[in-house]
């Protein structure tokens, strides 16, 4: 399966998953004029990396999925989404793949912190929290 | 004798937003915060509480009379240490009730309070894709950690025009 790349804009975040490394990472700021625009498609190609991928895997030893989440900002249409695709990820984890969720900080933002350690509550799942210099 | 309080209007504007504007306001905003040498959670609260109140007048500024007076109107000032953020816009009469109801909902709430009820306004499924429910409101009440101060006035019996006031206070913040 191809890889899903997205560049990023003023408005929206870097994208980029990776079926060959198993990486998956959101980056940058996210304030999309179209949220569902923006983000429909990611959870679309999600859904279809799940058909195409992870359901094709039929040995005993799944995946480890990596993801990297690395906001600078995220406003509340958008959270609404992150939440949504890594709700995604915890179905893959429930059906015996191993989830690492990474979720890194510029030291200082408390902001950024507090909403990754609100998303890690209401998932119930636990993230690495990884803060790092501007 | 009369304590002199700074003030300085850092934003203001009338009138019909653009989703470029938007970013236009925010980017003067980031400038002046770095000119002051603030620190980083200032810029991000007063950042958070900025694309909130501006995405919602862009949102529903279909809403509109003619009438110059009510145009979308936004300030944001910097007082001896506070920042107050203004935002006004027309909304229909007939939905001042519940938005009423989410503001003294979330001014009734502490800081627990208000991520308790960003929780299960997230979880409940009835959040529109706009990022509705008062998702927005309760954000905006989150990073303010301050009561959000707002008028409805009455421009006719379909129209009203709606204004909140959020304040920062900077000896919150590190």
């Amino acid at each position: 399966m191809e890889p899903l790349y997205i560049e990023p804009t003023e408005f929206t975040p870097k994208v980029f998953f990776d079926p060959e490394s198993s990486t998956f990472e959101i980056s940058g700021f996210s304030r999309p004029e179209n949220v569902i625009g923006f983000y429909r498609p990611i959870l679309k190609w999600l859904e279809e990396y799940n058909e195409k991928v992870l359901s094709q895997n039929l040995d005993f030893s799944k995946s480890l999925l990596t993801i990297n989440m690395k906001m600078t900002y995220f406003n509340s249409a958008s959270s609404k989404f992150l939440l949504d695709i890594l709700l995604e990820f915890m179905k893959f984890h429930s059906k015996g793949n191993e989830v690492e969720v990474n979720w890194f900080y510029e030291d200082g933002d408390d902001e950024i912190q507090e909403s990754g350690e609100e998303i890690s509550d209401m998932l119930g799942y636990p993230f690495n929290f990884i803060s790092y210099q501007p | 004798m009369l304590a002199v309080v700074k003030q300085e209007n850092i934003l203001t504007h009338f009138g019909p937003l653009s989703y470029e504007e938007i970013g236009f306001l925010l980017n003067r905003m980031f400038a002046y915060i770095d000119k002051q040498g603030m620190g980083i959670t200032i810029k991000k609260k007063v950042y958070s509480a900025m694309v909130e109140s501006l995405e919602n007048i862009y949102k529903h500024q279909d809403i509109i009379t003619n009438d110059a007076e009510y145009q979308p109107r936004f300030t944001l000032i910097h007082k001896d240490k506070e920042f107050s953020l203004q935002a006004s816009n027309t909304v229909l009469s007939h939905k001042t009730p519940p938005l009423r109801e989410k503001l003294d909902k979330v001014n009734a709430l502490d800081k627990n309070g208000l991520k308790d009820l960003y929780k299960t306004t997230i979880l409940s499924g009835n959040v529109s894709p706009k990022g509705g429910a008062g998702l927005g409101i309760i954000n905006i009440a989150k990073v303010s950690e301050n009561k959000l101060f707002y008028i409805f006035d009455e421009i006719n019996e379909k129209y009203t025009y709606f204004t909140i006031t959020v304040t920062i206070l900077l000896n919150q913040l590190k």
